[in-house]
Parts: structure tokens; C-alpha cells; sequence
């Protein structure tokens, strides 16, 4: 098993380093709700950057927009030279950006068929040179389908790799999305809550593998994700996002000691901005949870080192008290 | 799928049944198989479009028609008058092309409202059918000039031909042509099912998005299912007008294309046995009801009308019912149901036993609520 593509008989493409990819201003509307709100932030090349925020910051719309499913209204996203923003998506992937989804989308059938759907834009086949099966694309399915095997592998879904994938736990499946974003051997790799629903074990994987591929195919990865503990181990940088707008940015360390973030993720009441909107019970995407004047924000407000501490517990436990994100 | 048997000799097993036929029955039951075969190559076609690109299509009829009356004029008197096997060949590339002038609108139109904006195409082939006369022969038709392939016709009127003891006329010589016909839609869409484009196709079915971010374009992919569709159509369509030696415009209305879609409901979406099943029965049930109609229960002679039900119709009920029963009982058809069967007769095997099951709701999730 070999991480990087073994040159020669896998088409893929080349490992050079991964240009940078720049978020600036961007802004989406919906219908009277701002969701992003001049977004700016850069993910540097081969590094690991966190997006967090509670729940309706716009994360997952960050990440529709790097897709291209989603036109900002204004704003702009740049890989390397190239603008992002305008383009479709398939274009987009075909630049070396994979993602994977917060809700599970696997197609019907194996665990194979699903990573080869990763392949794609790395093979030529056609219609008419696969169905009279020349020679060609069969050659080239038959490359492709073992580097397939080899993710399977890296990604501990060997053993599963002819199952249906219906068949599958769920952790299982959350790593076959994860795999078949590896197919396009990215150069960026956004992944949208990768270990929510998962168990410890499965988390632990998962994260083994983000590191992994991070370090040995030294691809950037933007990662969105609920779980503290693992953001912080696994980031070398975090922005924050509430309510469309970054409210911080920086280190793991700095982050979790932000005000700010403590103050979006817990609510701290008469501590806020004034003319600010506060997000009240009656905002719907926000769950009274994850935002209500808890106890636990009460004490978030102490400013001792160990008082740190425990903020960054109970951010932690306040984030993963919400329920399954799909 | 197989794991005694190897799979060699399944299919040659298969092959040598179906080249049993023509020295064994009559031409009822041979233009009984010939329409089964030339439905079979549509019906994989339609079930490439339907049950692999998820793209209903009320238009099979149209290209099916595009085949037929375009290998007759190729190949006929008022026409070019081509060598039949070329003009064959056109024919197809010509439903493929009529597919292709629609695909504007196929790869950009999705899911059933495809299926609105083809039954346009019906209207308007039928409509073109009946007043182009000088092509299409009009309201009557046209007969459709026998087959002939390197000296080789498909016909009865050569005489000499007595193949083990058998007299070969024009159905036992097109079962064959029937046959190998079939094998190769059945081998290329086997391969393009399995191959790069049959999964970008299945990827843009249960998810769009999905299959855009993996780099699948969506629009392209879908027109080029169309005319893939379209193409077998048009195969079928000739081998059809082969299988009739006439071609009329009634022939090719709506409830052709109802019943194409009959056949890939039936047989199991997104399968390529499935879809020949299907075919075989839609096909062969109403000619078996024709014939035996007297000794039926509550069907009536064609032709009698003594307020009874004709066997055509009494068909068309008889596989009315057998969807919703499908789609009740057995939502992926004959070849779901063959899978279970085979399944439950085998002894378990140690199957992968999955951690925990996963939840129905997370089973089929669709698309991303992004
Ligand atoms: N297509 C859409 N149409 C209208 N509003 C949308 C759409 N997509 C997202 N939104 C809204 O935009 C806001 C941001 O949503 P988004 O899904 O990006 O949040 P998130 O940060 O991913 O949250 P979570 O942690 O729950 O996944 C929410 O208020 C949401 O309701
Ligand atoms: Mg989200």
C-alpha cells in the first residue's frame, strides 16, 4: 500500500505542493438572510485550517460556495491563480478540490463503485470506447479500480470494499465519503463534519487518516467540525464563524481563548456588543442548546488559567450535546 | 454472482437455448421471440435513460420510430435505396442524432418534468408519421424491404436453405439476427453500466451535487444518456420493422412508449436482465392472450364485440396489475426478486456483518441538504 499514487500505472495527478486557497469577502444572501458576510480567510498550502462556529454560522455554505454550488454575491475564491468563484462545479473538482458531505450522499451499490465515482475526473472513458470495451478503457478502469483499493486500504474500508454500501455502519459510510474525496487525489480536500455521529474508535480513525493524508500526500485540508477535541489536535489554524461573519482567528490556543468565541458558542448575557442583533429564541437555525444562557456560559466568563480550562470543556461539551447532524 | 457454475458455461448453456427455438417451434412463437428480442433492446435502452441516469423518457416511441422508418426509407423505393445493412446502420445513427437534436433539452431538463417535455416528441413523431407521405407512406405505412447482409437475405423467398432438416424462412433467419442483436446490446450495456460513464450516471441519479463535486457534468452526461437511449431505440426500431415487414404510424403512439416503461418497472430499474425480463413480458403476453382468447375466461376473440374484453386489453390489465403489484410487493422488480429467491435457497454465507444497521432514514439519503 502506497499513499502516493504509484506513477506508472495510475493516472493521477502530479504530487506538487498545493497552491494556496484564498476566501475573500465573500458574501451569500438568501432570501433576507445574510449566511455568509464578507468571509475572508486563507487556507495555506499543506496545512490543516478549521472552520467552526455553532450551529447556522455558515460553514456548510462556506464549503457549497469553495464547491461552486453556490454563486456568492459578491466575493471571491482563488486557488492559486485560478478564480473558483463562477465555475461549475465538476470544474472545480477537476482542479483538485474534494469534499465530502455533512449529511451522508453515497450512491447505490459497493463500496467500490462509490470510490471509482471519485475517480472520475482522473479517467477518459468515454460512452462508445466503454461499451464496445476497447482495450483502452478497460486498462485504464482496471489502474483506477486498484488505486481505489489502495484508499480502501489507507482508509481502513479494505475489508469492506465489494459491500454494499447500504450494508454499512455508519461510521463506515462517513469514511466512504472520505475515501472517494481521496479518489480525486485533491490538492484541497474540504471536509464537512468528517466524524459527527461517530463513535471514540471511529473518531480516533478518522483522524489518523486526515493526519496521514495531510502529512504524506501533503494536501491542504479545510475542515469543518463540531468536535473541539479533534479541531484542535488536528488544525494549524481555526477562523470562527457566527451568524455569516468571522468573529475570530488564528491558532487553536488563541481561538479558544477568544472572548468572542466563548461568547457565540455559550451565550453570555449583557456581555454583548451593543447594537448588535442578538440571536434570540425566535432564529430558527439556532438551537436553544448550544445557545441558551447555560450555566456553564455563567462561569465561561472567568478570565484564570484554569478558568480557561473548563471554557474549553465545556465549549466542547456544549458542541457535541447537539444531536446528529443529518 | 454464480459460485458453483462458472459463468462461461451459464452463458453458453443460455446461448445454446436460444438458438433452440427455430428448429423446434413455429413462426407464432418465433415472431412471438423476435418482438420480445427487438423490445428487449429497446427496453435496455429506456432502462439506461430511467433506471441508471433516473431521466423518465415518454419519448421511446419516437426513436423507436426514427429506427424503423429510417432504416425503410434508407433502405427502400422512395428513398435512397441503400444497401439494407448500411441503411440499418444510418437508422440507428440517425435515432442517435434525433436524440441528439433533443438533448438541449435532456441534459438540462431532470427526472419526470424530461418526461413532460418528451411526450412531446411523441405528438409530434406521429404527427410527422401520417402527413409525410412521400417518406413515411402516411396512415398506411410502408412495407419494409427484407435484409440482406453480403449476399445473405432475411427472407423466404431463397429457397434453399434447410438447416438440420429444417426449412429456414424469414422468422427463423431474423431469430438469429434477433438473437445476435440482442447479445451485443446486452455486452455493451453491460460494459457501460459498470464502466466510467454507467457510474457517473448512477452517481447523478442519487445525488447531483454529489456527482458534481466528484467532477461529473451533469448536463453532458445526460444528454449523452439520452442518445445512447435513443440509439438502442432506433435498433430496435429496425429490427421491429424487420420482425413486422410494414411499418404504421398507430404503432408508434403513446402507449408504445407506456409500455417501454412497463417493461423496465416490471423487469427492475437500472438492470440489464431486468429490462429484457420485462420486455419479454409486455411483449409476449398480449399475442399469447390473442391467441388463446377463446379459451381465456372473460376475454373475448379479437374482433367479436360482444361487450366482453378484447385480449390486447385484457393484456394491458394483466400487466396493470402486475406493476402495482411490483411496485407494492417488489419495488426493484423481477430481478429483486429473483436475487431474494436465489438468496434464501442458498445457505447463508458469513456475510460482513455490518456493526449496526443502518437507520432507513440515513439509508437513502438523497441529496445533501447543503
Ligand atoms: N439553500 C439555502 N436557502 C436558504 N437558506 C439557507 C440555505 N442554505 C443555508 N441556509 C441558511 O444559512 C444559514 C447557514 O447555514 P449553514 O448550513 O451554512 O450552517 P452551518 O454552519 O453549516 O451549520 P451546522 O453546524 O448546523 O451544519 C442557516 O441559517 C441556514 O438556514
Ligand atoms: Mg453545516
Amino acid at each position: 500500500m502506497s499513499l502516493r499514487p504509484t506513477t506508472g500505472t495510475t493516472p493521477g495527478r502530479l504530487p506538487a505542493a498545493p497552491p494556496p486557497l484564498r476566501v475573500r469577502d465573500v458574501t451569500v444572501r438568501f432570501a433576507g438572510l445574510t449566511a455568509l458576510d464578507e468571509v475572508s480567510f486563507t487556507v495555506a498550502p499543506g496545512s490543516v485550517h478549521a472552520l467552526i462556529g455553532p450551529n447556522g454560522a455558515g460553514k456548510s455554505t462556506c464549503f457549497n460556495v469553495l464547491s461552486g454550488l453556490y454563486r456568492p454575491s459578491s466575493g471571491q475564491v482563488l486557488l492559486g491563480d485560478e478564480t473558483l468563484t463562477g465555475r461549475a462545479p465538476h470544474r472545480i473538482a477537476a482542479l483538485g478540490v474534494a469534499r465530502t458531505f455533512q449529511n451522508i450522499v453515497t450512491t447505490e451499490g459497493t463500496v467500490a463503485d462509490n470510490l471509482m465515482v471519485g475517480r472520475h475526473v482522473l479517467s477518459r472513458a468515454g460512452f462508445a470506447s466503454t461499451a464496445l470495451r476497447l482495450p483502452r478503457a478497460v486498462r485504464e478502469q482496471r489502474a483506477h479500480l486498484a488505486r481505489a483499493r489502495e484508499i480502501a486500504e489507507l482508509t481502513g474500508l479494505a475489508a469492506r470494499f465489494d459491500t454494499p454500501v447500504a450494508l454499512l455502519s455508519y461510521g463506515d459510510r462517513k469514511r466512504v465519503e472520505l475515501a472517494r474525496a481521496l479518489c480525486l487525489e485533491p490538492r484541497v480536500l474540504l471536509l464537512d463534519e468528517p466524524v459527527a455521529g461517530m463513535n471514540g474508535a471511529e473518531r480516533a480513525r478518522t483522524a489518523e487518516v486526515i493526519d496521514t493524508v495531510r502529512a504524506e500526500l501533503g494536501l491542504s485540508v479545510l475542515l469543518v467540525e463540531h468536535d473541539m477535541g479533534l479541531v484542535m489536535r488536528l488544525a494549524d489554524e481555526v477562523t470562527v464563524l457566527d451568524f455569516g461573519r468571522r468573529i475570530a482567528h488564528g491558532t487553536p490556543d488563541e481561538v479558544r481563548r477568544h472572548p468572542e468565541v466563548l461568547r457565540a458558542y455559550l451565550g453570555t448575557p449583557g456581555e454583548d456588543a451593543p447594537g448588535e442583533d442578538v440571536p434570540g429564541e425566535d432564529t430558527p437555525a439556532r438551537d436553544a442548546g448550544t445557545r441558551g444562557t447555560t450555566a456553564q456560559g455563567t462561569t465561561a466568563q472567568g478570565t484564570t488559567a484554569q478558568g480557561t480550562t473548563a471554557q474549553g470543556t465545556a465549549l466542547e461539551e456544549a458542541t457535541d450535546s447537539e444531536g446528529d447532524p443529518v | 454472482m454464480s459460485e458453483r457454475i462458472p459463468k462461461g458455461a451459464v452463458v453458453l448453456l443460455a446461448a445454446l437455448l436460444l438458438c433452440a427455438p427455430p428448429f423446434y417451434l413455429d413462426a407464432f412463437w418465433l415472431r412471438i421471440g423476435l418482438f420480445s428480442m427487438a423490445a428487449a433492446i429497446g427496453a435496455v435502452g429506456l432502462g439506461l435513460l430511467t433506471g441508471t441516469a433516473g431521466q423518465l423518457s415518454l419519448g421511446h416511441a419516437f426513436f423507436l420510430a426514427v429506427g424503423a422508418y429510417g432504416y425503410t426509407w434508407l433502405a427502400g423505393e422512395p428513398g435512397p435505396g441503400l444497401p439494407t445493412g448500411l441503411a440499418a446502420l444510418l437508422a440507428v445513427l440517425l435515432a442517435g442524432a434525433a436524440g441528439g437534436l433533443f438533448s438541449p433539452v435532456a441534459g438540462r431538463v431532470r427526472g419526470i418534468y424530461l418526461g413532460v417535455a418528451t411526450l412531446a416528441l411523441v405528438f409530434l413523431g406521429h404527427h410527422v408519421l401520417l402527413t409525410a407521405d412521400s417518406v413515411t407512406g402516411g396512415f398506411n405505412g410502408r412495407s419494409v424491404p427484407p435484409l440482406s447482409i453480403g449476399g445473405f437475405s432475411f427472407t423466404d423467398d431463397d429457397p434453399g436453405l434447410v438447416l438440420l432438416g429444417v426449412p429456414f424462412g424469414a422468422e427463423e433467419r431474423l431469430w438469429f439476427l434477433g438473437l445476435a442483436l440482442l447479445a451485443g446490446t446486452w455486452w455493451t450495456a453491460r460494459g457501460l453500466l459498470r464502466g466510467r460513464p454507467g457510474r457517473a450516471l448512477a452517481a447523478l441519479r442519487d445525488s447531483e451535487t454529489a456527482a458534481a463535486v466528484m467532477g461529473v457534468d451533469i448536463a453532458r452526461h445526460r444528454s449523452a444518456a439520452f442518445v445512447v437511449s435513443s440509439m438502442y431505440a432506433g435498433l430496435a426500431g429496425v429490427l421491429l420493422a424487420l420482425a413486422f415487414r410494414r411499418v404504421v404510424p398507430d404503432y408508434f403512439g403513446l402507449a408504445l412508449s407506456v409500455d417501454y416503461l412497463a417493461m423496465i418497472v416490471i423487469g427492475g430499474l437500472g438492470s440489464v436482465a431486468g429490462a429484457a425480463a420485462g420486455a419479454v413480458f409486455v411483449t409476449a403476453l398480449p399475442l399469447l392472450m390473442t391467441r388463446y382468447a377463446d379459451q381465456l375466461p372473460l376475454v373475448t376473440a379479437p374482433g367479436t364485440t360482444d361487450g366482453g374484453v378484447g385480449p390486447t386489453e385484457a393484456a394491458r390489465y394483466l400487466y396493470g396489475a402486475a406493476i402495482v403489484l411490483i411496485l407494492l410487493y417488489a419495488p426493484d422488480g423481477l430481478r429483486g426478486l429473483v436475487r431474494r429467491v436465489r438468496t434464501r435457497l442458498r445457505p447463508a454465507p458469513p456475510a460482513p456483518a455490518p456493526a449496526t444497521r443502518p437507520s432507513a432514514s440515513a439509508l437513502r439519503t438523497k441529496e445533501p441538504t447543503p
